[in-house]
């Protein structure tokens, strides 16, 4: 029985001993990290302060020309054709065709021009029948009757250029309206080109104040 | 049928080479001739029939004047002409002098009618 109080007693003592060696070896490897951490001479570490602060800086660095290049990107987008262009070409070709046809028919183009001068010979032609002696009384009439038909025709075919002189000019007006509304649609249409262009910058913006934040953050005083 | 084909010749004869624009004069109260005479710079206009006329002026700012005092052209207002563009301007021929009306003015001219 003593020997197997002694032997048990024994025995503790070694498991003792092991638990107490294991402890101490644990003390020793914590101490040591402490002391690695401290000097920040650990070489093998990815997050040291040192290195994640180069990172932080060289991502922030990086993102600076990507905001210029965005920057430039987004006034050369705002720059761009866009369809209106196009519509307003459409109508500016329009405008050239009618301008055309409003330039015949305008109170001093070459066809009104002709009309007046076409009534003023016929209306001076019957005033000198009027005086006509020449003729027998029925011939007179025949004649005077031949260019009252000629001053009506005339009239009425100067009417008709006073018709189409009204229809041009408001069409072209209708056309000028159109190209204003066309240009009130392309400021519309780069007002929101340049919201978007805004929103673009300030997302940017955002991403890099964060990257600076992450690269104050990153600075530690020694002793903090 | 004939009419029309007259203006078709007379638009491919007469098209304007240059760059030209158009003014729309209309007078008030209409009249069947009006009486004020009116120039564009010193050009002398036709007597203006039925309240209205459609120019074709070159292009650039023209004065629209009338007969002033003592033989010297009042001036009216200045007419900004734009290529194939018509801009109007209604004068009011019952006040002494007549009196400009733009339809659309200009932004920086004071008594300026644009298109």
């Amino acid at each position: 029985m003593k020997t197997l109080l002694s032997a048990i007693t024994q025995g503790n003592r070694a498991r003792f001993a092991i638990a107490g060696l294991f402890a101490a070896a644990l003390v020793l490897s914590a101490a040591s990290a402490r002391a690695e951490d401290a000097s920040g001479s650990s070489a093998g570490s990815p997050t040291s302060p040192v290195e994640e602060f180069s990172q932080q800086l060289e991502a922030f660095q990086r993102s600076v020309p990507d905001l210029n290049q965005s920057i430039q990107d987004s006034a050369s987008t705002i720059d761009s054709v866009t369809d209106a262009e196009k519509a307003r070409a459409e109508i500016d070709k329009l405008r050239a065709t009618v301008s055309g046809l409003l330039g015949a028919v305008s109170d001093n183009g070459p066809v009104s021009q002709l009309g007046v001068k076409a009534l003023d010979h016929v209306r001076t032609k019957l005033k000198a029948l009027a005086a006509e002696t020449r003729y027998k009384p029925e011939e007179r009439l025949f004649l005077i009757d031949q260019w009252r038909k000629l001053e009506a025709e005339t009239q009425s075919a100067n009417k008709e250029l006073d018709d189409a002189r009204v229809q041009f000019a408001g069409l072209l007006q209708t056309l000028q309206q159109n190209e204003d509304f066309i240009s009130e649609l392309l400021e519309i249409r780069q007002a929101e080109k340049a919201l978007e262009v805004i929103r673009h910058l300030t997302r940017d913006i955002r991403d890099a104040s964060t990257q600076l934040n992450k690269l104050i953050g990153g600075i530690k005083p020694p002793g903090a | 049928m004939a009419g029309a084909v007259i203006l078709g010749a007379a638009v491919v004869l007469f098209r304007p080479t240059s760059d030209v624009g158009y003014v729309e004069i209309k007078t008030v109260p209409v009249a069947p001739v009006t009486q004020t005479a009116l120039y564009i710079d010193s050009a002398k206009l036709a007597p203006i029939k039925q309240g209205s006329a459609i120019l074709q002026e070159r292009v650039g700012t023209l004065r629209l004047q009338a007969d002033g005092l003592a033989g010297a052209l009042a001036p009216l207002c200045d007419i900004v002409v734009k290529r194939n563009r018509i801009t109007t301007v209604t004068i009011s021929v019952l006040e002494r002098p007549p009196r400009c009306q733009c339809r659309f003015s200009g932004a920086d001219a004071a008594h300026a009618c644009v298109s």
